[in-house]
C-alpha cells in the first residue's frame, strides 16, 4: 500500500516535470523561463523529500533542503539580478520557428517514451513509471541547448537538462549512496556557468552572441523605439 | 606513494597561496612539477616490475591508472616547467595575483586529474573530472582577450553538458546495477564481477550517455565544436594540459566503461558505436585541416584526428587494437605537448599564428624549428616517430577485424597529411621578416621540449619492455584476451 502511495506520487510529479519541461520549449520570454525553472526546481525538491520520506533516507533530506535553496530560491535570484530587467525583455533567440519546435519537442516526448519504457520496465522500481517521462524531459532540454542561441538562452537550456538528468537520476539510483552528493556537486557547475556568463557579458559590449538581450542590447533596442 | 603523489600537487597549491613573493611561488610550482614526475614514474615502473601499489581506501592504482598517472605526470612536468616562462612573458610585475592564481588553479587541475584516473570509484571519478573542468575554465582567460573570454564560455558550457550528461549515464548503470546485483559499491572491480547479470538494454543507454558525455571531454566529433576554439586561444600551456590530459581522462573513462559494457554482451554495442564517433572524427578534423591559416587551429583539429584514431583503435578490439589505443594516447600526449609549447613560442616570436606570416624559422631559431617540424611530421603519421608505431598498430588491428572502417580512416588520415604538410613546409624557409632577431624565443620551453622530442623518437624506434608489461597488466584487468 505504502509502496503504490510512493508510486502514484513519483509518478505525479515527474508528468508535472515534464509539463514544465515541455513549457520551456513553448514559452520564449525570458521571465518566463525563470517562472519555469524555479517551478520545476521545486517539482524537484518535492520528489527529492517524497523519495527520502518513503525510502527513509536522512541524506536525501538534506538533497531536498540543498535543492531547494540553490535552485528554487538562489539560482533564480541570481539570475533575476543579472539579466536585464524583466519587463524590458525580449524573447529568447531561437533558432528554430515556434511551430516547428512545438512539433520537434512533441516527437522527443514521443521517443523519450518510446526509448526509456522498455528500460525501465525491465526493471522495476517504486519510482520505474516516472523515469520515462523524466528521460523524455532530458531530450526536450537538450534540445532547448541545441536551438537556443546566445548565452542566456542557453543557460536557461543548461540548467533545464540538469534538472531532468537529476530527476532521471533520483527515480532510478535513489538507493545508491553517493550519487545524490554528485547531484550537489553538479550545482557548482551551475554556479560556475552563471558567473562565465557574467564575465562574457560585461566583456561582450552587447555585439557577440547574447541576443538574449544584454544590457547594452536592451537599451539600444530603447533608444531605437524612441527615435 | 599514491597518496604521496596525490599530495603533492594539492600541497604545493596550498602553498603557492600563502606565497607572497613571485620566485617562491615559482619554485614551489616547478618543484611541484617535477616530484609528481618522480613519484609518477616510480608508480608506473614499479607498476611494470611488481603487481599492484598500496590500495587505500577507495584510492586503487591498478595498471591501467599506473598507465594514466605516468602521462599526466609527464604533460603536467612538461606544461608546468614552461608555464613558469610564458607566465614571466604575459604578466610583468604588478600582476603577481593573477600568477598566483595561475599556479594554484594548474597545480589544482593536476591533482583532480590525478584524482579521477586513481580513484576506484566512478562517482569520485566524475567529481574530480568535474573539478579537473572549473580548474581548467578560468586558467584560459590568462590576459582577458575578447577571443579567450567567448572560448571560456563555450568551453565551460559544452562539456558542462558532457559531465551531466555522463552522470546521467552513471546514473543509469547504477540503476542497472540495484535492481539486479542489489546495492553494491560503485567501484570498477565490484562492477565488473556483477556485469554478467545486468540488463543489456539499460547497459547500452547508459553506455550511449557516457560515450557522448567523456567523448566531447575528449574531443570525438560531432561533440568536438568546443575544441578549436578552446586549443588555439589558451595560453599554451594550457592548451599542452588539456589536449595531453583532460582528453586523455576522457578517453580513460570512456575505457573503464567500455569495460563493463563489454562484459555485458560481448562488446558490439560499444565498439560499433566507438567506430563510427572515430570514423567521423577523423572525417571532420581532416576536412578542417586542408584549409587551416593559423598554426595553432592545425594543432587543435589534430587533436580531434588522433582522439578519432584512438576510439578505433578501441573500437577494433583486440590485443593489438587497444594497446595500439593505449600507445597512441602517450605518444599523442608526448607530441602534442611539445608541439603546443613550441607553438606557444611562436606566437611570442611573431606575435601571430598565422601560417602565411611565419617564414624564415629554420633559419631564425633552429632549436625550436627542428622541435617544430619533428612533431608536425610526427603528427601526419610519418616514421620514425612513435604516433606511426602506434597507428600503425591501430589500422593493422583494424583491417583484421574491421576492414572497411580502417580503409575508410586511413584515407581520411592521408587527407590530413596533405592538409599539414602544404603549410608547415612554408613556415620554415623563405625570408625572415624585419626586426626579428635570431634566437629561440623561450629559455624555459628548450627542457620540457628537448625531452619530448627524445621521447617522440625512443617510442618510434623501440617499444620499452616495462610499457609493453604494462599494456599486458592493461588488458588483462579490462578483460582483453591477450
Amino acid at each position: 500500500m505504502e509502496s503504490l502511495s510512493f508510486t502514484r506520487a513519483a509518478n505525479l510529479l515527474a508528468f508535472l516535470f515534464l509539463i514544465a519541461a515541455f513549457l520551456y520549449v513553448v514559452r520564449a520570454g525570458v521571465a518566463a523561463q525563470l517562472r519555469l525553472f524555479t517551478a520545476q526546481s521545486a517539482v524537484l525538491s518535492i520528489l527529492a523529500a517524497v523519495v527520502a520520506v518513503f525510502g527513509g533516507s536522512v541524506e536525501l533530506v538534506g538533497v531536498a533542503l540543498v535543492f531547494a535553496i540553490i535552485r528554487v530560491v538562489v539560482i533564480p535570484m541570481a539570475l533575476r539580478r543579472l539579466l536585464p530587467p524583466l519587463d524590458l525583455q525580449p524573447e529568447l533567440a531561437v533558432r528554430t520557428g515556434r511551430t516547428a519546435s512545438i512539433v520537434a519537442a512533441a516527437v522527443l516526448v514521443f521517443l523519450g517514451f518510446y526509448i526509456a519504457t522498455p528500460l525501465a520496465s525491465s526493471a522495476p522500481l517504486p519510482t520505474s513509471d516516472g523515469i520515462a517521462p523524466s528521460f523524455a524531459s532530458v531530450l526536450l532540454a537538450l534540445f532547448l541547448l541545441l536551438s537556443r542561441r546566445g548565452a542566456a538562452g542557453q543557460i536557461f537550456g543548461f540548467l533545464a537538462l540538469e534538472n531532468a538528468v537529476f530527476m532521471v537520476a533520483l527515480l532510478a539510483a535513489y538507493r545508491v549512496p553517493l550519487i545524490v552528493e554528485m547531484g550537489v556537486f553538479l550545482d557548482l557547475l551551475a554556479a560556475a556557468l552563471i558567473l562565465a556568463m557574467t564575465l562574457y557579458r560585461i566583456q561582450d559590449g552587447g555585439e557577440h552572441g547574447t541576443p538574449a538581450g544584454g544590457p547594452e542590447n536592451t537599451a539600444g533596442r530603447l533608444d531605437a523605439a524612441k527615435s | 606513494m599514491l597518496v604521496l603523489l596525490l599530495l603533492i600537487p594539492l600541497s604545493a597549491s596550498i602553498a603557492i597561496g600563502f606565497c607572497r613573493s613571485r620566485r617562491i611561488m615559482e619554485w614551489v610550482h616547478g618543484g611541484a612539477a617535477g616530484f609528481s614526475l618522480l613519484a609518477g614514474a616510480v608508480i608506473a615502473f614499479g607498476f611494470a616490475g611488481a603487481g599492484p601499489v598500496t590500495p587505500l581506501g577507495s584510492l586503487d592504482a591498478d595498471a591501467l591508472s599506473a598507465f594514466m598517472i605516468a602521462i599526466i605526470a609527464l604533460v603536467a612536468a612538461v606544461a608546468g616547467i614552461y608555464a613558469v616562462g610564458y607566465v614571466r612573458v604575459q604578466l610583468d610585475g604588478s600582476q603577481v595575483q593573477r600568477a598566483q592564481q595561475f599556479y594554484i588553479l594548474f597545480q589544482l587541475f593536476v591533482f583532480t586529474t590525478l584524482l579521477a584516473v586513481s580513484v576506484d570509484n566512478l562517482g569520485v571519478m566524475c567529481i574530480a573530472i568535474e573539478g579537473a573542468v572549473l580548474a581548467s575554465v578560468f586558467l584560459l582567460n590568462l590576459n582577458d582577450s575578447q577571443a579567450a573570454i567567448r572560448a571560456a564560455f563555450k568551453y565551460l558550457l559544452v562539456t558542462s553538458v558532457g559531465i551531466v550528461l555522463a552522470f546521467l549515464g552513471t546514473a543509469l548503470l547504477y540503476y542497472a546495477v540495484a535492481v539486479r546485483a542489489g546495492d553494491v559499491g560503485l567501484s570498477w572491480t565490484t562492477l565488473m564481477s556483477v556485469a554478467g547479470q545486468l540488463d543489456p538494454g539499460l547497459v547500452r543507454a547508459a553506455f550511449g550517455f557516457i560515450l557522448i558525455g567523456y567523448g566531447t571531454l575528449a574531443g570525438l566529433a560531432p561533440m568536438h565544436p568546443w575544441l578549436p576554439d578552446v586549443y588555439s586561444e589558451a595560453p599554451p600551456p594550457v592548451s599542452a594540459l588539456l589536449s595531453g590530459i583532460l582528453s586523455n581522462v576522457g578517453i580513460y573513462a570512456l575505457i573503464r566503461f567500455k569495460a563493463v559494457a563489454d562484459a555485458v554482451d560481448g562488446g558490439v554495442f560499444s565498439s560499433t558505436w566507438l567506430l563510427r564517433f572515430g570514423l567521423l572524427s577523423l572525417a571532420v578534423a581532416a576536412l578542417y585541416l586542408v584549409s587551416q591559416r593559423s598554426h595553432r587551429r592545425i594543432l587543435a583539429f589534430s587533436c580531434i584526428e588522433h582522439t578519432g584514431i584512438i576510439a578505433l583503435g578501441l573500437g577494433f578490439g583486440g590485443y593489438w587494437g587497444i594497446a595500439g589505443a593505449l600507445f597512441h594516447m602517450m605518444n599523442h600526449a608526448v607530441t602534442k605537448s611539445m608541439l603546443f609549447i613550441v607553438s606557444g613560442s611562436l606566437v611570442l616570436k611573431y606575435r601571430t599564428d598565422r601560417i602565411d606570416e611565419v617564414r624564415g624559422l629554420l633559419r631564425a631559431a633552429p632549436l625550436t624549428a627542428c622541435a617544430f617540424l619533428c612533431g608536425m611530421l610526427a603528427l601526419m603519421g610519418l616514421p620514425p616517430f612513435g604516433l606511426f608505431v602506434s597507428g600503425f598498430a591501430v589500422f593493422s588491428a583494424g583491417f583484421a577485424s574491421h576492414p572497411a572502417y580502417a580503409a575508410a580512416g586511413i584515407a581520411f588520415a592521408a587527407v590530413a597529411f596533405a592538409g599539414m604538410f602544404t603549410g608547415i613546409n612554408r613556415m620554415l624557409h623563405g625570408p625572415l621578416p624585419e626586426g626579428h632577431d635570431r634566437s629561440d624565443p623561450l629559455k624555459l620551453a628548450s627542457l620540457p621540449i628537448v625531452v619530448n622530442a627524445v621521447l617522440i623518437f625512443a617510442f618510434g624506434l623501440f617499444l620499452p619492455g616495462g610499457l609493453r608489461a604494462l599494456f599486458d597488466e592493461v588488458l588483462r584487468g579490462l578483460g582483453v584476451p591477450l
